[in-house]
């Protein structure tokens, strides 16, 4: 069983990412599973025809006897959904969220276990202790960081790794998403290849992505032709295959400014 | 498609026991060496020490507001390396808390990098649990994987906490929004009801069902009256009952139940019936009930002392019900219950932590001076 996540700065593309890799490998015949870490619980949605799903901490905040069908909810191709939810910007704490949730799934569902391919998709930065949960709790055992070439989205990159330095993690690979910016590829490949590992996938900015996410698709289900779809396919190729990762080096700031400069 | 709502439980406004705490007499029931609160030095600072009283070491990994926002794994790992070269403990336990647990603390990964070669009983707990037999429970599956509890004796615990919440939702401090402290009726005035009750020849059933320690205090009460009948040459029955069978539970709660028993037969004081464990308060109820209704029906009064609300009043019934409770929180619902006059040991607690053998209890003292009185 693979259990990945994948990191990478705030609106970055994670969750896109995570939903066309986790319908690909659904076409491939792979049983999946998708556990949405961000409160705002935007993970499954396009793998649910644009529904969303009641949340595991709306359930318990609503204090209701809480079982598995009650919160796993199968998407595109039997693909298992579950979304942790969490509370309104600027209050409460969603970090403890994803801890309760994970304790409390871990107690009523075999999601966790039961199938080839687990995806925590955990949103933007690891900002505190509970966003790792997944990871220092020993349920993620492949780890990824999407980033574009740009400034920004690789400086975040490069400190997600000094996380995975200190959480005694390490990294599987690094997954390029296009922002159009001037010698992308070069810059994402030379990032990855410093930090010690491997550039797996460019996946280009397509209009299509949001297209579909809009119509509540992801692009694999609604454009399974396109180009783009085909990237996908790859990845999540790669992903399922792959069994290499590094302890990653991260980079300095003069040396990221120096590459994307 | 959503699910069914459970009743939602009133919620209950007056403080009540911590799962912190529950989780540090549970590591002391089990005999750990020394615990490390992982948390702000003042967290469940009162009952740390009183443990400490009871030959438990209680440390703290002192969290400050850096340690909130920075997390605490290397103050773990800086206590646990220190309390390994200082006290050379046979095991240890690391107790979570409120502040710990919130921003996410792994006790593991502490316990990982340390890697110490005793046994390690991590307990991943907050006060945030609607019953504090929570934290019993955890610390209890905690002891289990770390291979210092039988998988048989875990289960028994089990059934006796679920009993122990059911009874504290019945007719505990569980069992109302809010329910006033309150000292009971005066010990003078109940000491000299029980004489009198003695003087007529009335018969009576002497119970004590105390929980663990506490029995050391409250068993002084069953003995008093035992004693007092005996000094006013009184005609009355006794038929003693008592939670002290030697063969149930933890080591340290056996060594309790013999201890106590020990010295009532010291004082003089037959037991008749053995109703079960210090551990098994919460289930003796049926048993006491039976061995009212097939052997001892017909007595006038009965004298309860310990947890008093877990014995069922069916076969109670028609008896002037006397109890001693060592929560100012429980004597409404056991007057609502139907007892006739409630007593509260104040402070019993802390007095029988750190001993062996029975202490003197307020009103013990109090019913063998107005018995000399008497006698004058
Ligand atoms: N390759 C792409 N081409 C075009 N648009 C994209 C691509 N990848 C992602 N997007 C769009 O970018 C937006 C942000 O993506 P997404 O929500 O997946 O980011 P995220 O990293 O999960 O964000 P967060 O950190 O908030 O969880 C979405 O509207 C998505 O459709
Ligand atoms: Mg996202």
């Amino acid at each position: 069983m693979k259990q990945i996540a994948i990191y990478g700065k705030g609106g970055i593309g994670k969750s896109s990412t995570a939903s066309n890799v986790a319908a690909a490998c659904a076409d491939e015949g792979y049983s999946v599973t998708i556990i949405g870490c961000d409160p705002k619980s935007d993970s499954s949605i396009t793998l649910l025809g644009g529904h969303r799903i009641p949340t595991v901490m709306e359930l318990m905040q609503q204090r209701v006897e809480i079982t598995e069908k009650d919160v796993v909810f199968e998407g595109y191709k039997g693909i298992k959904c579950v979304e942790v939810g969490g509370p309104e910007p600027g209050i409460g704490c969603a970090g403890r969220g994803i801890i309760v949730a994970i304790k409390m799934l871990q107690k009523i569902s075999t999601v966790m276990q039961d199938c080839d391919l687990i995806i925590y998709d955990v949103p933007g930065d690891i900002v505190c202790g509970g966003f790792a949960a997944p990871i220092r709790k020993g349920l993620v055992n492949d780890t990824y960081v999407l980033t574009s070439g740009e400034y920004m989205p690789l400086y975040a990159a490069n400190n997600i790794c000094k996380g995975f330095a200190r959480l005694g993690n390490q990294l599987n690979g690094v997954i390029c998403n296009s922002r159009n910016a001037e010698n992308e590829e070069a810059i994402v490949s030379a990032f990855a290849r410093e930090l010690g590992s491997e550039l797996l996938a460019f996946i280009p900015k397509d209009p299509l992505v949001q297209t579909c996410e809009r119509a509540g698709f992801s692009v694999i289900e609604k454009e399974p032709d396109s180009g783009i779809a085909k990237v996908y396919r790859k990845l999540a190729r790669t992903i399922i295959e792959r069994d290499s990762a590094c302890d990653p080096k991260p980079l300095t700031d003069a040396r990221l400014r120096e590459l994307t400069g | 498609m959503s699910p069914a709502p459970k009743p939602l439980e009133p919620l209950i406004m007056h403080p009540r026991p911590s799962s912190i705490v529950a989780a540090l007499y549970t590591l002391r029931d089990l005999d750990v060496d020394v615990v490390i609160l992982h948390g702000p030095a003042g967290c469940s600072f009162k009952h740390a020490r009183l443990l400490e009283e009871d030959g438990l070491r209680v440390v703290t990994t002192a969290l400050d507001e850096s340690g909130f926002v920075f997390g605490g794994h290397d103050e773990l790992v800086n206590i646990l390396n220190k309390v390994i070269e200082m006290f050379d403990p046979e095991s240890i336990g690391i107790v979570g808390t409120c502040a710990s647990m919130i921003i996410g603390e792994e006790l593991h990964e502490a316990v990982l990098e340390v890697n110490p070669d005793v046994p390690v009983i991590e307990v991943e707990v907050h006060a945030g649990y609607r019953e504090n037999t929570k934290g019993v429970i955890i610390a209890l599956e905690s002891a289990l994987a770390a291979g210092i509890l039988s998988e048989e004796e875990f289960e028994r615990q089990k059934v006796l906490l679920n009993e122990a919440t059911e009874v504290e939702k019945r007719h505990g401090a569980a069992s109302k929004e809010y329910l006033e402290p309150s000292r009971g009726d005066t010990k003078y005035t109940v000491a000299k009801r029980i004489i009198q009750l003695l003087k007529e020849g009335k018969k009576c059933i002497n119970i004590l069902n105390a929980k663990k320690e506490t029995g050391y205090m409250f068993a002084d009460i069953n003995a008093a009256v035992n004693q007092v009948a005996k000094d006013l040459g009184s005609d009355s029955v006794i038929v003693n009952m008592a939670n002290l069978d030697e063969n149930l539970g933890l080591d340290r709660v056996r060594a309790h139940a013999r201890n106590i028993a020990r010295d009532l037969k010291g004082m003089g004081v037959e037991v008749h019936e053995i109703i079960g464990g210090l551990d098994e308060y919460p289930v003796t109820g049926e048993t006491v009930s039976k061995l009212i209704a097939e052997k001892y029906p017909g007595f006038d009064f009965a004298v309860i002392t310990g947890v008093p609300h877990a014995i069922p009043m069916d076969n109670l019934e028609g008896m002037e019900v006397i109890s001693v409770t060592n929560g100012p929180r429980q004597v409404l619902p056991l007057k609502e219950m139907g007892h006739d006059h409630v007593m509260v040991e104040i402070d019993l607690h802390p007095k029988t932590l750190g001993v062996s053998n029975i202490v003197e209890s307020e009103f013990g003292a109090t019913l063998r001076e107005l018995a000399r009185e008497e006698m004058q």
